[in-house]
């Protein structure tokens, strides 16, 4: 990979880390999810910036040139991402759904003719 | 007859303003000695304000959440206040209120887990019905055989009677609309469910629930749960063996 390309994906790794952490502190962001991002911020950075990673990295992959690798990596990593938000978004949705329920069972309890 | 205070008759409803007041009043005037629960389903119409007025006890979603937790809440009622059977009904005015006495009588008398009022088991035939949902039931009738072995003709009915031993396992997981994969799923689970004729009107006020995309992706979701259904049962079954 190009210095420059080094350089711009470095930039974009230390960009998305200040706006996960910034995220984080104003509670915008739950910290167990921030964490990911920082981890796959670093990984980016390490994989880019050390030469050798990336060639091994090509081999394991059996990909062609480093790029293809970093890019089925990167498609690996935003289905993961998609699944695991979905699988999130389901399980709040459940929750919600049965506090709803239960909402609704208590008040019948308490109001209205049975008959 | 005497009073079976042991039997909930529930009534989903979802923006049902033009019928549901007709239709208490019918499960009202036909079945006195029951206790009713409407479960208001988040509707965005007047149904909420009418069911005040009629004074029914209602356990009100605060938004909707769709058919098949709407009859998860009205179970979820009936295991906590110790019932010994459901009846649900559609609240679009389609199910007779008056023919709940007969399906009662044959669910006692034969002692079936699950009865479901059958719009079809009569003439073993889907005719009348719209060609799109004619289809779905056909396919999921067939498939209910090939998996269980018997042929459930009406697996779509909001009519059903359910016994109190059905409670329990139908609130461990969701189902769409406790449709086909509740039946293979409390069949493979040794429940015993039947299906009693009955008469269905067309409904003609409100909206159906099922919309041309929904005729593409019940039959996709139910089809999933379905297989999902098999899975769970044959697991509970293990784990209650062990």
């Amino acid at each position: 990979m190009s210095l420059q390309g080094v350089l711009v994906l470095n930039l974009i790794a230390l960009a998305l880390l200040l706006w996960v952490l910034n995220l984080v502190r104003h509670g915008r962001l739950y910290v167990g999810y921030g964490v990911i991002f920082v981890i796959a911020a670093l990984g980016t950075t390490l994989l880019v910036s050390v030469p050798w990673l990336q060639t091994t990295l090509t081999h394991v992959i059996g990909a062609v040139f480093p790029v293809s690798a970093l890019t089925l990596l990167a498609l690996c990593f935003i289905v993961l991402m998609l699944l695991y938000t979905l699988t999130q978004l389901t399980i709040v949705s459940n929750r919600l759904s049965k506090l709803v329920q239960e909402l609704a069972i208590e008040r019948a309890k308490r109001g209205g003719d049975a008959r | 007859m005497t009073p079976t205070p042991g039997i909930l008759i529930a009534i989903p409803a979802y923006n049902e303003a033009g019928t549901i007041a007709a239709i208490v009043g019918r499960v009202r005037d036909s079945l006195p000695d029951y206790d009713l629960l409407v479960v208001n389903d988040g509707s965005q119409d007047a149904t909420g304000q009418i069911l005040e007025q009629l004074n029914v006890r209602v356990a009100a979603h605060m938004c909707n959440l769709g058919y098949g937790r709407a009859v998860q809440t009205a179970i979820m009622y009936a295991l906590e206040c110790g019932y010994d059977a459901l009846v649900t009904l559609d609240a679009d005015g389609q199910h007779q209120p008056e023919q709940i006495e007969s399906l009662l009588s044959e669910f006692k008398q034969e002692g079936w887990d699950v009865l479901i009022g059958s719009r079809y088991i009569s003439a073993r035939s889907y005719r009348g019905a719209p060609l799109g949902r004619r289809l779905g039931m056909q396919l999921f009738s067939v498939l209910v055989k090939l998996i269980i072995g018997r042929r459930v003709y009406d697996t779509s009915s909001g009519l059903k009677v359910i016994r109190h031993t059905v409670f329990e396992p139908l609130t461990h997981w969701h189902f769409v609309d406790f449709h086909a994969e509740a039946i293979v799923y409390l069949m493979r689970l040794g429940y015993r469910i039947g299906e009693f004729p009955v008469t269905v009107t067309e409904r003609t006020q409100g909206r159906s629930m099922y919309t041309p995309i929904n005729y593409f992706k019940y039959p996709l979701k139910t089809s999933m749960l379905v297989l999902l259904g098999i899975i769970e049962a044959a697991l509970t079954r293990r784990r209650h063996r062990s």
